[in-house]
């Protein structure tokens, strides 16, 4: 079965793989790199240390932009989970803040900020802290009242139901906030390089495109989602790491002896 | 009754509040009084929907009366005055829900010990305490079983047992085992039978089920349709330690069950 679904896959890559390549002799080489060359060109990138410099910038901006704005979106909602009012009032300007095109702010941002780390950082932050924001709100609104009660009648504090309760049911809400919001956060780093930047993913996408080399900007493309990727996979560890708990869907344990 | 009742109500009654422009909703629970000796293990029998759980909600207080007064131990704990609820009355009441509530992300044992470890008594003895609950109910080995790994049965004893770790002089108990297999509810109830007898606690057990009702109780107490009263009340003649498994072949079993069906509307 799973062998079959590996062998499938391989197949829809090496169609669309023959498409790109079909597309290229078309349109020519000129418009369209072909699959070859831009993986030759990747591997070659990859040794000489350019990707890595480019992309570590990369990397580097849009996990300081996760912690800056994954921390707080994570924290208020757990802070005003007592303050059902203030979300309330809040509630309009969240999703304000959440519907907005945060990406067309990127050149105010540069303006404010300047054309250095700083200005990327901001706006990845704004991007990841309403997705998270909501998607942990979520987590603590569909919060299990009668385990509140359990608790409460064992004799659990207020401060100890938010930390034994609260917080591990809002666990899984929390992770899957950070899994929506990192390619949006990679995404808001390569947008914010290309207006303005002089090193990055971005910068290469916008370099490539400026000497007509497509090739660049496929490299470019290819980086920036396999490192999506590659959070991805770190995230989904930390989850299996952290709530073995949760059931994996199979049936695990029959009873004996009742 | 001569010694001071561990539980006792008097005129207990409940409504949901009125919302504008609607009739006022009727009793769930109205002019309840009974109480309960120390040590004595009191079954409530009743139909489903006749207000069985809110009456221990009130009892446990994470329910407020609409009127009426309960007194624990001699202490008013509840009345028409009071201000705040007291949930599980400074640990002096536990109460063993329907459903088991145990914490999803803990294991058997973290889950037994929870209530020692918010109280802050979390300890040797504590630790001992919990092992030798688990033990007594057959769930040895699987103390670092997650919730969602045990069967129903299991899941039922963990969280009778998390009660008993800290024992709370009284136990309130809402159909605990309603919800698992005939054979592993007489196992259950033999369990809690065996525990109670060590551990002589006062517990208010609610089921639906008459034989239950029979098999472990004191003195069963009958309820009304909605709103919920006192419709009669049955000493149980039948000797301990009791049979649970062949209840049915006791002496005077037929007569009691007789009764108290009668009784249940």
């Amino acid at each position: 079965m799973r062998g079959r679904v590996w062998f499938d896959r391989l197949i829809v890559l090496l169609v669309l793989l023959g498409l790109w390549q079909a597309g290229s002799m078309v349109l020519g080489n000129y418009w369209l790199s072909t699959p070859w060359n831009t993986v030759t060109r990747f591997f070659a990138s990859l040794f000489n240390g350019e990707l890595f410099f480019h992309g570590g910038y990369t990397v580097t901006e849009a996990l300081a932009g996760c912690v800056i704005g994954g921390v707080p979106a994570v924290l208020l909602p757990f802070l005003l989970r007592r303050q059902p009012i203030v979300v309330a009032i809040l509630d309009p300007f969240m999703v304000g803040g959440y519907g907005a095109p945060k990406l067309a702010f990127a050149p105010l941002f540069i303006l404010w900020f300047g054309i250095g780390i700083e200005s990327k950082i901001a706006l990845v932050a704004a991007v990841v802290f309403f997705i998270v924001y909501f998607s942990t709100l979520s987590g603590v609104r569909a919060l299990d009242t009668r385990l509140v009660q359990m608790a409460q009648v064992v004799g659990a504090s207020e401060r100890q139901v938010g930390r034994h309760i609260v917080f591990p049911g809002a666990v899984p809400a929390i992770f899957a906030g950070f899994r929506i919001a990192l390619p949006y956060a990679i995404g808001g780093a390569v947008i914010a390089e290309l207006i303005s930047s002089n090193r990055g993913l971005g910068y290469l996408v916008q370099t490539g495109a400026m000497n007509f080399d497509t090739t660049q900007v496929f490299v470019a493309i290819l980086a920036a989602t396999l490192v999506v990727h590659a959070f991805i996979a770190v995230v989904d560890l930390g989850e299996r790491l952290l709530l073995r708990w949760r059931p994996q869907g199979a049936a695990l344990l029959v009873d004996h002896g009742t | 009754m001569s010694a001071t009742p561990m539980l006792e109500i008097k005129g207990l009654g409940k409504r949901f509040p009125a919302r504008a422009g609607r009739e006022p909703p009727p009793w769930i629970i109205q002019d309840m009084s009974f109480s309960v000796g120390p040590g004595e293990l009191l079954t409530i029998v009743g139909p489903s929907g006749a207000g069985k759980s809110t009456l221990l909600n009130i009892v446990a207080q994470i329910e407020t009366a609409s009127a009426g007064e309960i007194a624990f131990d001699g202490e008013r704990i509840v009345s028409p005055e009071q201000k705040a609820l007291h949930p599980g009355l400074n640990r002096r009441i536990g109460y063993v829900t329907q459903d088991d509530n145990l914490l999803p992300w803990r294991t058997t044992i973290d889950n037994v010990l929870f209530p020692r470890e918010v109280q802050g008594t979390l300890d040797d003895g504590a630790r001992a305490r919990a092992a030798e609950l688990i033990s007594a109910v057959g769930l040895s080995g699987f103390e670092r079983y997650y919730p969602h790994e045990l069967s129903g049965g299991m899941r039922k004893r963990a969280a009778l047992i998390r009660t008993l770790v800290y024992d709370p002089p009284m136990i309130l108990m809402d159909e605990p085992f309603a919800a698992v297999d005939a054979q592993t509810r007489t196992q259950l109830q033999e369990d809690l039978l065996r525990l109670w007898s060590l551990k002589r606690k006062t517990i208010i057990f609610v089921t639906h089920d008459i034989t239950e009702a029979i098999a472990l109780g004191d003195r069963a107490l009958v309820l009304t349709q909605r709103p919920a009263r006192i419709a009669a009340e049955h000493p149980i003649p039948i000797p301990r330690p009791r049979n649970v498994k062949d209840i049915f072949a006791m002496p005077g079993f037929a007569a009691i069950y007789e009764r108290i069906r009668a009784d249940v509307q």
